[in-house]
């Protein structure tokens, strides 16, 4: 890609930001407690400026209209001194949050909606490849347009997540938000206080709960004994949580062990029996970001700030069924423009159905900004 | 939460630590100069014998007197403890307390009948001491407390059982049985003890203890010595602080022990040094140690090697204590090596 192809794009897009972060800031939420959290920003072709504290959202605003940067981010954590370098913080505290991410769903179908952009020249493929055919550089980015049925599966996985923590955690719907990432995810705030006080390891631990990582065929009731195994229901029970769950899917229950008993020889004795029990939790499990609830001085992209990805914003939910990022998300003006698309291509934005073909193109300035953030266009005009 | 019921004697026997065993004391006006009666001198002996057999064996006091008794060996022992002011021994005995109250009280809410006496107990010492709510359940036996009190305790314990995937869990709540919820608080009941004593303030210490501490020092002579300060060298921030809180005895949470591990593995300590270096851990095995050191050096069980957790890792276990000598790393093994480029977090 020139210089001066990078230049305009840059131009139109940080333009774009500025106008939606001066028009629109009224829908950007003020973070509980704003002068505890730490910001960050990256600005268009610039490394990211971190450890920024902000007394109220009147300075927030100022600053992201100001610089109109590419992605903004603020802690989940409190801290007695934002600013200061992560020792000397004074961390006291962060919201549990929950990342699912399309990348960790592998969906069949990734592979017909992605792309390979040529780092160095910007040329794009429809299929992995090695080497560039324009410029002979070897490094490439991948990028992606979600189709209906992968927005589908990110919807499923978060609703079982949300399921997890309302039926195994406790945490009431009114302390759960979901926001759409605004790209190809969905994170997941928990606002209680209860939860806000766990370190790295306690989360660490509600992470692999989530996951179904970790379990014992033990706590099943399933022990080693002698040259085989032998099966004895723990006190506290199987009727809930994971013991249930793999009750349920494998057809036993507290009632009668010989039903266990029959299950664990027909996989083979003990070690077959935890395979299955391992392979069993893995799949009923969910499929979170772990490094991401686990790390309690990680910024978060700010709620309705702009995704640099893709130009659509990180936008809450009010009802999972009914939303549909490509229309809630959109948030950038419609003014028309000029960009040249390096694909064909067929994008649903804002309830409207735009066939883009492999020329310049004249279009919407949300359109043209979802498909420049995607590396998937050059702005001409 | 309001209690009608009140603990009795017996209670206060086995668990000295609550505030109704100090307004005991404050009821009766005892002086703590009255150590020195002769009347006193069996106290004296039974404090000096339980240190002696916890301190030397490693094993639980588990003699129990009336509560008058117990009370007042209870308050001997701290002032030996506090006497004798060898750090080793004042962990090891902490601990040993708290597992002897655990015993009780596992006992306890087990055999106990009527249920709003086994509430009160568990009120006495969860909530009360620790602010966990804990609830009992009349019908099967179980206790429950929320996930987070639950997660918080647990965490530290190395066990996979403590996980909480291996736990009965349901709307929020954690089911235990007795014995598990008691081993809970082991470590925040042995810190209790731990924290009264260093915070003891006695205008001076009665001649019967001052002498009996005195031929206690000569038996426990070897805790002075063991204090071994290992030697903090240009270790990174991270070990140093490791090492720095194990020379104090303090109890390293399991993550620290493994990284403190990993990292002498990966910078070629042989194993005995890297198992002397965990000797002033409170509950040091040296058995267990030295298991799981080969373990890490895949040497045992698995045979997989680990490696030092990455700076990421330690940053999000909060064990990490970066300073401007750690730029450009992204694990500790790299540190005071060429660097490697920074890597941005967010």
């Amino acid at each position: 890609m020139s210089t001066n192809t990078n230049v305009l794009n840059v131009s139109f897009l940080q333009d774009l930001f500025r106008r939606y972060y001066y028009n629109d800031s009224n829908i950007i939420p003020t973070p509980r407690s704003i002068e505890k959290h730490e910001f960050g920003y990256t600005l268009f072709n610039s490394a990211m400026i971190r450890h920024l504290s902000f007394a109220n959202r009147g300075e927030l605003i100022a600053k992201l209209v100001k610089e109109a940067p590419l992605d903004v981010f603020c802690s989940n954590s409190y801290y007695s001194f934002p600013m200061n370098s992560l020792q000397t913080k004074g961390w006291q505290g962060a919201d549990l949050i929950f990342d699912i991410d399309l990348k960790d769903l592998n969906t069949p179908c990734a592979s017909k909606h992605s792309f390979y952009v040529c780092n160095a020249c910007g040329a794009c493929y429809t299929s992995s490849v090695t080497l560039c055919s324009s410029c002979s550089e070897s490094n490439f980015s991948s990028t992606s347009i979600p189709c209906n049925r992968c927005l589908l599966s990110l919807k499923t996985e978060t609703r079982r997540l949300i399921e997890f923590l309302k039926r195994d955690l406790g945490i009431l719907d009114e302390n759960i938000e979901i926001f759409f990432s605004g790209n190809a995810g969905y994170h997941i705030h928990i606002d209680d206080p209860l939860f806000r006080e766990l370190d790295s390891s306690s989360r660490a631990d509600i992470v692999d709960y989530i996951s179904g990582n970790g379990l014992l065929i033990d706590s099943l009731g399933v022990r080693k004994f002698k040259n085989g195994f032998q099966v004895k229901y723990p006190k506290s029970g199987i009727l809930f949580g994971w013991r249930k769950r793999i009750a349920v899917d494998l057809g036993f229950n507290q009632v009668q062990v010989s039903k266990l008993t029959k299950i664990v020889e027909s996989n083979g004795g003990y070690n077959g029996f935890k395979e299955k029990v391992t392979s069993t939790a893995r799949s009923l499990g969910i499929r979170i970001d772990p490094q991401v609830t686990r790390d309690v001085h990680r910024i978060f992209r700010l709620a309705s700030s702009i995704n640099g990805k893709s130009s659509l914003i990180k936008a809450k939910v009010e009802d999972l069924e009914s939303f549909n990022p490509f229309n809630s998300a959109c948030m950038l003006g419609d003014e028309q423009v000029y960009i040249k698309s390096k694909v064909k291509v067929k994008i649903e934005l804002k309830g409207r159905i735009f066939r883009i073909r492999d020329t310049v193109e004249r279009l919407p300035a949300f359109v043209a900004a979802y498909l420049i953030s995607k590396k998937l266009a050059d702005f001409v005009k | 939460m309001k209690l009608s019921l009140r603990l009795g004697p017996a209670d206060l026997a086995k668990y000295p630590f609550l505030d109704e065993a100090s307004n005991y004391i404050r009821e009766t006006t005892f002086a703590i100069d009255e150590f020195d009666r002769p009347d006193m001198d069996h106290i004296v002996r039974r404090a000096v014998n339980r240190l002696e057999t916890e301190i030397s064996t490693g094993k639980v006091y588990t003699n129990l007197e009336r509560y008058e008794v117990e009370i007042l060996t209870f308050i001997v022992t701290l002032l030996l403890v506090k006497t004798l002011d060898l750090e080793p021994v004042t962990r090891k005995y902490s601990l040993l307390e708290a597992i002897r109250a655990e015993k009780f009280l596992t006992d306890d809410l087990i055999r106990e009948k009527s249920f709003s006496k086994k509430k009160l107990l568990l009120y006495k010492v969860f909530e009360d001491l620790f602010s966990i709510k804990i609830d009992a359940s009349s019908d099967t036996n179980l206790l429950k407390l929320r996930v987070p009190d639950y997660l918080i305790r647990a965490t530290k314990m190395n066990e996979q059982e403590w996980k909480l995937i291996n736990r009965s869990v349901d709307l929020g709540y954690v089911y235990l049985d007795a014995d598990e919820a008691v081993r809970l608080i082991r470590s925040e009941l042995s810190n209790l003890i731990y924290k009264r004593i260093k915070i003891m303030r006695v205008q001076s210490i009665p001649t019967t203890i001052r002498i009996s501490a005195n031929k206690l020092r000569k038996s426990f002579a070897i805790y002075s010595t063991f204090n071994k300060h290992y030697p903090v060298r240009d270790y990174p921030p991270c070990i140093k602080h490791a090492l720095m809180l194990m020379n104090k005895g303090e109890n390293l949470p399991h993550s620290a022990r493994l990284m403190l591990a990993t990292y002498m593995l990966g910078i070629g300590k042989h194993t005995d040094e890297i198992v002397n270096m965990f000797h002033n851990a409170p509950d040091y095995n040296e058995k267990i140690t030295r298991y799981q050191v080969e373990h890490l050096a895949g040497n045992k069980g698995s045979r997989i090697i680990y490696s030092v957790p990455s700076c990421k890792k330690l940053q999000a276990e909060d064990l990490c204590f970066a300073t401007t000598a750690c730029e450009g790393i992204y694990n500790p093994i790299q540190f005071g090596r060429a660097s490697k480029g920074v890597v941005n977090e967010h």
